[in-house]
């Protein structure tokens, strides 16, 4: 087979993967090698859906001998099949690296012949590249889930950044849906990931050549709506994942329904768009707004609205809170005012210092006037409409929200029709 | 009394020189331009700036003692290569002799803010072309990258590959302004590109066929293949991807040809 056929059917395969980020590595490049990872990530080109590449993303393999419910490339599924050789992947890698077409390469894999043959052939890509090629560009490796210990640490040692799957919010979803896999495989080599980068960081401190172990951390990622549970049950465990096993990000992926089967949704099933963009949306506030996820949902309400983002439901919620006045709030208050973000936040902190902040002012730093009003007062004066019953302000922040959601919105209704 | 206008020769010295003389005149002033960017305007009374590289690093100098933004607005404003720059600038340093450094927070004045995000804008640009600049590599190893930023950004892509392609040989080639860079392992230096050659550049955006090995033209292929193979068919939004990636810098990018 071509190299041309592999790339088309091991990319296709590759891109109903969330993750395109290459940030939080800085590894700076030694003298005889070629190439560093930049910290703040790199984008390289736009594809047709307007996401970013920046990854060389791509399967090893798509001869998968699993048979996960929710998986394209399961056994029993018939399509076309390729394998890259180890060699053949770090060639590409290096070659698209040098002309400047990719900042590294993010490599997943189907399970083929088994889960350490697999992972084994992995980490010879790595190797290959890291010594033959002297490359000190990006890697990011997913885990294959019940690979050996001893391979899962030499893949921490030259990549950058590992990711095992959760696949599924709970332990249950995974016995129906994905029955090879168990939830032990998964968060084993998690542990094992994240104990081993605290303990290579804290040696590093003490030793300036201490090896770096998985530099830029590691990450995880989620199927959202293949199986039944809620939005609060997936923040909980987003959460926790944050807390206890110290990960970098949590990814969601709107289930695309690709087959059929008596435990899975039908497969004319549009993928939930706007359920993963609210997720994203909450998983945001708990990572740089300080929410904690009981804020964001609760029993009663375990669901987010897709209507409103999550911020501006949480305000409407309690919004005997508000409003707060821009020239006396704190930091922390201001980020909670919907159509305040963090830029604007800052700003308002700065311009404070400065000179008061006066209502001609408020559009020049930058926040969402439309949606920020009904929270906020300027020196005391009150800047929604007054006398709007709470109804019409929720209507109202439906109206306000950006565009980008509003279309989202509107295109997953045109969906539905179908 | 007629307005004021300041022309200087388009080089930084040119501007900060200008800047500074128009703050010291105390006259009314209507603009400051180089020459190349300046239509006469019947009623402007022009003030011609030779430049004396002397009276503008004594600007700088006191800008970059300001701390603050002060001195990043003054290179970044010129590297955006705004026609109004000058004028901004003129008001900028007014306001610091007023505020100190304090005055470049201000992001209610309009000057602070235009040049707040002019420097956005350079760093934007010049940090999305770390991304969007395309190497072809000749039979010899050399590798050779032609672009067309609206900001002057080679010299900040320059640093970034010296360091990432550090043991490469390379040329960053800024197709509009013909201003290109070579690195060769050792010496970061700016170099002429053969005329004719600068001309097939511009008019094909690509390198002439007799320079393009087989290697070149396979690797090439394979980018685009997984370019397309990794868009997913049914979330097509080219309004999204031109958005980040718009069309006028197509021209160099292999996949977008
Ligand atoms: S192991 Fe991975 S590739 Fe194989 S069927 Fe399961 S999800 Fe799909």
């Amino acid at each position: 087979m071509k190299i041309a056929d592999k790339i088309q059917i091991l990319a296709d395969a590759a891109k109903y993967d969330a993750s395109c980020s290459s940030s939080g590595s800085s590894r700076t490049s030694a003298p005889d090698g070629t190439g560093n990872a930049a910290m703040s990530g790199i984008c390289h080109s736009w594809s047709a859906d307007g996401r970013c590449i920046s990854l060389l993303k791509i399967l090893m393999s798509n001869a998968c001998v699993y048979d996960c419910g929710y998986c394209i490339n399961r056994r029993s599924n018939n399509l076309a099949r390729a394998t890259f050789t180890p060699e053949e992947i770090a060639d590409l890698t290096i070659n698209f690296y040098l002309r400047n077409y990719i900042e590294g390469l993010f490599l997943s894999s189907a399970v083929y012949a088994s889960p350490d043959k697999t992972m084994a052939d992995m980490v010879e890509v790595c190797r290959l590249l890291r010594q033959k090629y002297r490359f000190n560009g990006y890697i990011h490796l997913k885990v294959i889930p019940g690979a050996a210990n001893d391979l899962v640490q030499q893949a921490g040692f030259l990549a950058d950044r590992m990711s095992v799957n959760i696949e599924l919010p709970s332990e249950a979803s995974l016995k129906r849906l994905a029955p090879q896999k168990s939830k032990q495989g998964i968060l084993a080599p998690m542990k094992q990931i994240g104990e081993n980068f605290n303990g290579f960081k804290l040696e590093r401190k003490k030793t300036r050549n201490a090896p770096h172990f998985c530099p830029a951390g590691q990450t995880t990622q989620m199927i959202v709506g293949a199986s039944a549970e809620s939005d609060l049950q997936i923040l909980n465990l987003t959460e926790n994942l944050y807390n206890k096993m110290s990960l970098k990000r949590v990814y969601y992926s709107a289930y695309i329904a690709v087959n059929d089967g008596p435990l899975l949704p039908a497969v004319s099933t549009a993928p939930p768009l706007v359920r993963e963009h609210r997720l994203y949306q909450a998983d945001w506030l708990l990572r740089f707004y300080k929410f904690q996820a009981h804020e964001i949902l609760s029993p009663a309400f375990p669901n987010l609205d897709e209507r409103l983002d999550p911020k501006a439901a949480w305000a409407l919620r309690n919004f005997d809170l508000f409003p707060i006045d821009i020239n006396r709030a704190s930091y922390e208050e201001l980020l909670r005012v919907p159509g305040i973000g963090i830029t604007s936040a800052r700003r308002i902190i700065k311009t404070r210092r400065v000179a008061a902040i006066r209502e001609q002012d408020l559009k020049k730093i930058g926040m969402v006037f439309k949606r920020a009003r009904f929270f906020i007062t300027l020196n005391g004066k009150y800047l929604g409409d007054a006398g709007l019953s709470h109804q019409h302000i929720v209507s109202a922040m439906c109206k306000a929200e950006p565009p980008s959601s509003k279309k989202l919105q509107y295109n997953s209704r045109q969906l539905r029709l179908f | 009394m007629n307005p004021v206008v300041y022309l200087h020769d388009g080089s930084f010295e040119g501007l900060l020189h200008a800047v500074s003389a128009a703050v010291k005149s105390q006259q009314k002033i209507h603009g400051i331009y180089a020459e190349q960017c300046y239509s006469p305007q019947i009623f402007d009374s022009l003030v011609q700036i030779q430049t004396d590289s002397q009276q503008a690093l004594r600007l700088f100098e006191y800008l970059k003692n300001l701390k603050g933004a002060a001195a990043r607005f003054a290179v970044n404003g010129f590297l955006s290569d705004d026609r109004k720059v000058g004028f901004h600038l003129y008001q900028m340093v007014r306001e610091c002799l007023v505020h100190g450094a304090k005055a470049t927070r201000l992001y209610t004045h309009d000057s602070i803010r235009y040049l707040d995000n002019l420097s956005h804008k350079v760093n934007v640009e010049a940090h999305r072309f770390t991304g969007l600049i395309r190497f072809r590599i000749l039979e010899d190893g050399l590798q050779y990258a032609p672009f067309a930023p609206d900001c002057m950004v080679i010299g900040h892509c320059a640093l970034h590959f010296k360091q990432r392609l550090k043991n490469r040989r390379w040329i960053l080639h800024d197709i509009r302004r013909n201003h290109a860079m070579y690195w060769d392992g050792n010496v970061l230096q700016s170099i002429d590109i053969d005329d004719d050659f600068t001309n097939h550049v511009r008019q094909h955006g690509e390198i002439p066929e007799s320079r393009l090995s087989v290697e070149e033209r396979h690797y090439q292929q394979l980018w685009k293949v997984f370019h397309t193979a990794i868009a997913n068919r049914d979330r097509n939004n080219l309004d999204l991807q031109r958005q980040f990636m718009p069309r006028r810098y197509w021209k160099y990018l292999v996949e977008m040809r």
